[in-house]
């Protein structure tokens, strides 16, 4: 599996019809952020988000329909459960839960995704930071 | 009757039954459990002991309800199926039946996740109804639950169970209390009530089965202790039913407490209205005290009197009183006893008093028996005189007799020799002849009568003498005197100008042969076999024909005829005891010898001369060649005045012997007889005191005060050992050395102190001398030492750096008997001095001085080498003792040593066998064993001391035991160097570790002391109070 | 069905420690349906622990696979040779599955992903229940298919205790106490009164106190 981006960001669909490529263009997400597209959050399993943080992300969000608005229904509600019980795996691991998250974007905005991108970024300079000043 | 327990009866006789609660500690501490049963005793008829109650780990209430009966209230144990499988239970219900137990609640139990081990598997091989089955199964139908039979006691138990009536589902409780009764309950004790309305509908439903017919029913109450509690009880407390009515009384209520006991009061006056309630059964939980209250107020006081009750356990009182009692029977055994002892000491007492008067009327004999000889004695000189009376009648009967008939055969008879005695015919021809003999001398010679007498009388007293002419019949020595009085007596009363004539051939022949058998005869009895010999055959070459002197030659030759080895010790016959086998008589002697010469040495150490010249005599008897012994005695002629004079006299005065034996003989028993060990020893103790303390030092204990240290001397006490060893004989504890160590001199002059010389084991007093006591020499280095400790520097300070100074200060100042000039300075690895310049110091140190002294070198082999002969060198008119000598370096220093006839200290890593093999090194470059002292490399305490002790010790062991002579070589220890390099004693004084002078005072002293115990004779100490104790402790046990 | 749980990953990792070479081996029997060691929990896991690895600092390769079953011999045959080129053949079987593929697999090095919870049933999507302790002496017949082995917290066989209140157990309200149900089964089937009868003590050899127990039907052997 080719190497992840510093943080990657799971996509519907149809929450962001631009293209990272182009919101990097813009310098509005980090620098080496991935963004990967799915059809529907509710495909995304366990083993992807963990697989992800395997392969070499350092902070992961997931972005789904809003939660009564999903276009199949009720794909970002499991998405949801499935992010949980993934946080549950990373805490297990002594990884942050914190690297993970799951939003929930109306469709074709783009704002949140921005927003999820600086905050995972603030989160992992900060880890940075004090993991620096515990050694 | 099921069980015959009190609650049985009690239900039985239709009383109202009272039971209580009472939950065992937490803990091992059977004085809850008593102090609650007391509080709860004679106001109930039982009381439950519970079971780990909500699963918690308590005391058993098996052991609980025991210890409730010893205190005489009656337990109902109480059983859950939590704990124990069937066999568990089965078998503590056996248990409790044996030890008294009589009641029994059978309980499924709380579920262990409500307790403090939430973690522990739950058992419950069966239900509370099981278990009264189980239970009833086996009392009944005498049964163990696999259905084999018990063959005898089986478990007689009242069976109890419990009853929630407020459970769910509620129409089902009194089926299941059925259910319950069915599988065996006798009584039922049910949960709390404070629904006295829901309680009275179970209870109608109990009596439309008809349980209440079948078994007691006793309601469960709990005084609320607070409203608090309440409030729990109703809301956590699963199947607890707790009124708001009662939540409201308590929270109106001003005395909480008081309104709890009034609720339940109130409570048990409702249900005892209930038909079918047989009594109530009270859980004051952690509340005890209320329940004599609550049975009070609701008038079921007081409780009928206690019956069965028999405690299998015994209570704490009745412990103390078979304690005391048992106490009382031992002091009056052992009263018994000792009166016993006492009549046996009274009766031996007895027997001593009977001994004694016997041993008196035997002297007095033996006393009449001296008068007798001497009444004798007396009456022969009356005789004498009588005789010579006689003689002198006759000689003027003579006188006026016709010349001619003078030698009258009659005149002959009646001048004849005469003895009284009886004589042996030996004798008797002798005097025969002698009598002949003079009657022709008279006839040739025409003497007068009186130069005739006289000569016979002569010749009487000369034959008396010594032809052993002592009366045969006569035991005592002491007529002997007598008659050589008697003889000088009679011979003034000869005429000197009428002497015998000049002896011709033939007179003189006889006379002189007489004379030499006698000289030869006493030879004789001296064992003097060849001078006997000598003197007999003169005897025979001027008489050959004389039997006694043949006899004698004879007698003589077949006492030379002895093995010469048995020959030579005869003379010392009484000197040495027996030799043992492992040893030649010469080497044996030659023990003996050392030994005697020690014994001298204290003696004279302690001012007796007179018992010193005895030890030296006897030394010197055995080898008159010992240089030793002929020293020793010179020294004892040359001791001080003072002493010898009045103590020489007694011991040289001529005791009889009769009368030594007697023990009440007046002042002759107060001189000091050494050869008796008995009195020997208290008197060692006593004389050195004066001598050896010249300033008195009060015996107090050390002063508290820190850095003042003050040193008393050590009480004695002079009890000996074997009468510590209470009649055990001595033969099971002494063990006899069969080596001595030998003696080293060091020093020279009036100041020489000698090393060594002891037969026992350090202080074993009652095994044998400890020679030589052991010395301390004083520690001086030849630099200013660093790293020096105040504790120590200070009694140094104004001498430091100067170490001729520095030891005459320790000889001035602090009495040294000898100085160890340690010279540090000439380590290479250190200062490195020059070893001419060392040795330029320690000459100078050797003149400032005239107490021993002892150089020791830095350690280093080569350079000590140099050192040590640049000193022998340099001081050549003393014998000063150089150390240390090690496997290194030991030929060439060895050499030096036998030069200048050195003492040395053979210096080997702690170990037996290399200080062995370093003296015999040592010895056969040449250097005898009496010129070295064995140093053992010695640790200080904390340091290896123990190592160094057990090391010593065996080196000791082997020498004196082991006959392992090449290591009979007295030790020489340096502390000083070893205790003050020990970083405790640099320490600041501190709260833990105390004062620091102290402290390395006692480090050193310590030290000493253990290794006096291991042998140690020759301790080299640095700080002067470590000393002074270290020498009050030698003073006290020599 | 066997119920089943996934132990923590640290305690998976901690077992694995020094591995290099990992088969992480799926079963799709009871463990697949509830959802512990099926396909889709091997991924998982696999990702968990390439995770967990990586973090470490550790180079393991990790396969997957996952067998029909592990409990029969003949889906273990490819495991005998496949299995020693593993240095861990980590079973997200049940217990079953483990000790089979311990007891025919020499020289494979077989541990447990999961912790084997006991015998359930599927209440709802993610919610199982114990349902028998397998004790080998069914009284559901007098307990009106209710089992009280099981299901009591003290295994009664005379319940309910006294710490039955509105039909829950004292252990814990969200418990049902199973007595109350069975009371209530059998009075439904007018059956109360077989609750009135002492139930005997049990005999608990056949729960696996008489030692391990074994089952053999003659006519099918071999």
């Amino acid at each position: 599996m080719a190497a992840m981006g510093r943080i990657v960001a799971f996509c519907c669909n149809y929450v962001t019809s631009v293209p990272a490529e182009a919101l990097q263009e813009a310098g509005l997400v980090p620098e080496g952020m991935e963004i990967r597209r799915l059809p529907c959050t509710g495909k995304l399993e366990i083993d992807q988000i963990i697989g992800a943080f395997a392969d070499g992300a350092e902070a992961v969000f997931v972005a789904g329909c809003k939660i009564d608005k999903c276009h199949n229904a009720s794909g970002s509600h499991r998405a949801a459960k499935r992010v949980k019980y993934a946080k549950k795996i990373l805490e297990e691991l002594s990884i942050s839960p914190d690297l993970l998250e799951m939003i929930f974007v109306e469709r074709g905005e783009a704002g949140p995704v921005v927003e999820m991108a600086q905050v995972m970024q603030e989160r992992l300079e900060a880890r940075d930071a004090s993991k620096e000043t515990a050694t | 009757m099921i069980s015959g327990s009190n609650l049985e009866r009690v239900l039985k006789s239709g009383q109202f039954a009272v039971t209580g609660e009472l939950g065992p500690p937490k803990s091992g501490d059977p004085e809850v459990v008593r102090e609650k049963a007391r509080i709860l005793k004679g106001h109930v008829d039982a009381v439950n002991i519970t079971d780990c109650q909500t699963a918690i780990v308590r005391m058993s209430s098996l052991t609980a309800g025991l210890i409730a009966l010893s205190e005489g209230v009656e337990p109902v144990m109480q059983m859950t199926c939590r704990d124990r499988n069937r066999i568990g239970m089965q078998a503590d219900i056996l248990g409790a039946s044996a030890l008294g137990i009589k009641n029994l609640l059978c309980l499924t139990g709380d579920h262990q996740k409500f307790g403090n081990h939430p973690q522990a598997k739950g058992v419950f091989d069966m239900d509370s109804i099981q278990l009264l089955q189980m239970v009833k199964g086996m009392r009944d139908g005498r049964r163990f639950q696999c259905g084999e039979e018990i063959k005898s006691h089986e478990p007689r138990l009242f069976l109890g169970c419990a009853a929630n009536p407020f459970a769910d589902p509620f129409e089902f409780r009194a089926k299941r209390l059925a259910k319950k009764v069915e599988a065996g309950a006798d009584f039922v004790q049910t949960q709390i009530i404070y629904n006295v309305e829901k309680f009275a509908k179970f209870m109608e439903m109990v009596r439309d089965l008809g349980i209440h017919e079948k078994c007691y029913i006793l309601a469960g109450v709990t005084p609320p202790k607070s409203l608090g509690m309440a409030r729990y009880m109703k809301n956590f407390v699963p199947g607890l039913d707790v009124t708001d009515d009662v939540i409201k009384r308590l929270k109106d209520a001003n005395d909480q407490r008081e309104e709890g006991i009034n609720i339940v009061v109130d409570i048990i006056n409702q249900v005892k209205e209930i038909p079918g309630v047989a009594g109530v059964h009270v859980m004051a939980i952690e509340w005890e005290q209320a329940v004599p209250e609550i049975v009070k107020r609701a008038g079921l006081a007081p409780r009928p009197e206690y019956e069965g009750v028999e405690p299998v356990l015994v209570t704490s009182g009745a412990i103390e009183s078979a304690v005391a009692q048992a106490r009382e029977e031992a002091a009056q055994e052992l009263k018994r006893q000792i009166d016993e002892a006492k009549a046996e000491a009274e009766a031996s007492r007895g027997l001593i008093a009977k001994e004694k008067e016997r041993t008196a009327s035997e002297i007095s004999q033996l006393r009449k028996q001296v008068e007798e000889a001497k009444s004798m004695v007396s009456q022969k000189e009356a005789e004498i005189q009588r005789l010579t009376k006689e003689l002198e009648k006759a000689k003027q009967e003579i006188m006026s007799a016709p010349q001619g008939q003078a030698p009258a055969a009659g005149g002959a008879s009646q001048t004849a020799v005469v003895v009284e005695e009886p004589l042996t015919s030996r004798e008797e021809r002798v005097l025969s002849s002698l009598n002949l003999g003079l009657q022709a001398l008279r006839k040739v010679l025409g003497l007068s009568d009186e130069a005739f007498e006289a000569l016979r009388r002569f010749l009487e007293a000369e034959f008396i003498l010594h032809l052993g002419g002592v009366p045969a019949g006569a035991k005592v020595a002491a007529p002997a005197p007598a008659v050589e009085e008697k003889a000088a007596a009679i011979e003034p009363a000869s005429e000197p100008e009428e002497a015998p004539a000049p002896p011709s051939e033939e007179k003189g022949r006889n006379k002189e042969v007489v004379n030499l058998v006698a000289k030869g005869n006493v030879l004789l009895h001296k064992q003097d076999f060849s001078g006997a010999l000598e003197v007999f055959e003169q005897a025979l070459s001027i008489d050959p024909d004389d039997e006694q002197a043949k006899e004698g030659a004879e007698k003589a030759r077949a006492g030379m005829a002895e093995p010469a080895a048995e020959a030579a010790p005869a003379p010392a016959e009484g000197l040495l005891p027996p030799c043992p086998e492992e040893l030649t008589q010469e080497e044996w002697a030659r023990k003996w010898v050392i030994r005697y010469v020690a014994k001298g040495n204290v003696a004279l150490q302690k001012g007796d001369p007179s018992a010193a010249r005895e030890f030296f005599e006897k030394a010197f008897q055995l080898d008159p060649n010992d240089a030793k012994a002929k020293a020793g005695l010179d020294r004892c002629e040359g001791a001080p005045a003072a002493a010898p004079a009045p103590e020489a006299a007694p011991a040289e005065e001529p005791a009889p012997a009769p009368e030594k034996a007697e023990p009440e003989s007046g002042p002759e028993a107060a001189a000091p007889k050494p050869e008796e060990p008995k009195a020997e020893a208290p008197e060692k103790k006593e004389e050195p005191k004066p001598k050896a303390k010249p300033a008195p030092k009060p015996a107090a204990a050390p002063a508290p005060s820190p850095g003042e240290l003050s040193i008393g001397s050590l009480a004695k006490d002079e009890t000996k050992l074997q009468e510590r060893a209470a009649g055990i004989s001595e033969e099971l504890y002494v063990e006899k050395a069969t080596g001595a160590i030998r003696e080293v001199v060091l020093g020279d002059g009036e100041k020489a102190i000698t090393i060594g010389g002891s037969t026992a084991l350090p202080f074993y007093w009652f095994e044998g001398e400890m020679g030589n006591p052991p010395r301390i020499a004083f520690d001086v280095l030849d630099t200013e030492p660093e790293d020096v400790p105040d504790s120590l520097a200070k009694y140094y300070s104004d001498v430091m750096g100067d170490p001729v100074k520095w030891a005459q200060k320790c000889v001035s100042e602090y009495g040294a008997e000898a100085i160890c000039l340690s010279m540090v300075s000439t380590d290479p690895n250190g200062m490195n001095r020059a070893a001419s310049e060392a040795a330029q110091t320690a000459k100078a140190v050797a003149d400032a001085i005239d107490v021993p002294l002892i150089l020791w070198g830095c350690g280093n082999a080569d350079k000590d080498t140099e050192t040590l002969r640049e000193v022998t060198s340099l001081i050549t008119d003393k014998k000063v003792c150089i150390a240390p000598l090690t496997d290194a370096n030991y030929r060439n220093l060895g050499a030096t040593a036998m030069a200048f006839q050195l003492p040395v200290v053979a210096s080997t890593p702690i170990d037996v066998n290399l200080a062995k093999q370093l003296n015999i090194l040592l010895e056969n470059l040449g250097l005898t064993l009496d010129h070295i002292l064995m140093d053992p490399s010695i640790g200080a305490v904390g340091y290896g001391l123990e190592y160094t002790y057990s090391v010593m010790e065996r080196i000791r062991l082997a020498a004196l035991t082991q006959q392992d002579d090449k290591l009979m070589v007295p030790f020489i220890c340096n502390i000083g160097r070893e205790v003050w390099k020990a970083k405790e004693t640099k320490l600041p004084s501190d709260a833990m570790l105390g004062d620091q002078e102290r402290r390395g005072v006692l480090i050193e002293a310590i030290t000493a002391s253990s290794l006096l115990m291991a042998g140690g004779e020759l301790l080299i100490m640095r700080h002067p109070k470590a000393v002074e104790l270290t020498k009050a402790l030698i003073e006290s046990l020599t | 069905m066997i119920i089943a749980e996934r132990k923590p990953m640290p305690e998976i990792l901690g077992m694995l420690q020094g591995a290099r070479k990992v088969l992480i081996l799926g079963c799709r029997g009871c463990v697949a349906i509830c959802s512990a060691g099926g396909d889709k929990e091997v991924g998982v896991i696999s990702a968990a622990l390439r995770l967990g690895f990586k973090k470490a600092g550790q180079e393991v390769e990790i396969h997957e696979e996952t067998f029909v079953r592990q409990c029969d011999p003949e889906y273990l045959e490819p495991l005998k040779d496949k299995g020693k080129e593993y240095d861990a053949v980590l079973s997200t079987a049940c217990g079953v599955g483990v000790n089979f593929i311990a007891d025919r697999c020499p020289g494979v090095k077989v541990f447990p992903a999961l912790d084997t919870s006991f015998y359930g049933a599927n209440l709802s999507s993610g919610e199982w229940k114990e349902m028998c302790a397998g004790c080998g002496a069914c009284v559901l017949h007098l307990t009106g298919g209710l089992c009280p082995v099981a299901r009591c917290a003290k295994s009664l066989s005379n319940g309910p205790c006294g710490g039955s209140v509105g039909g829950r157990c004292e252990i814990d309200p969200d418990v049902q106490c199973v007595w109350h149900m069975i009371y209530e089964k059998l009075q439904e089937q007018d059956r109360v009164a077989q609750m009135e009868e002492i139930m005997p003590v049990r005999d608990w050899r056949s729960a696996g106190h008489g030692g391990p127990r074994r089952r053999v039907r003659e006519d099918l052997l071999p």
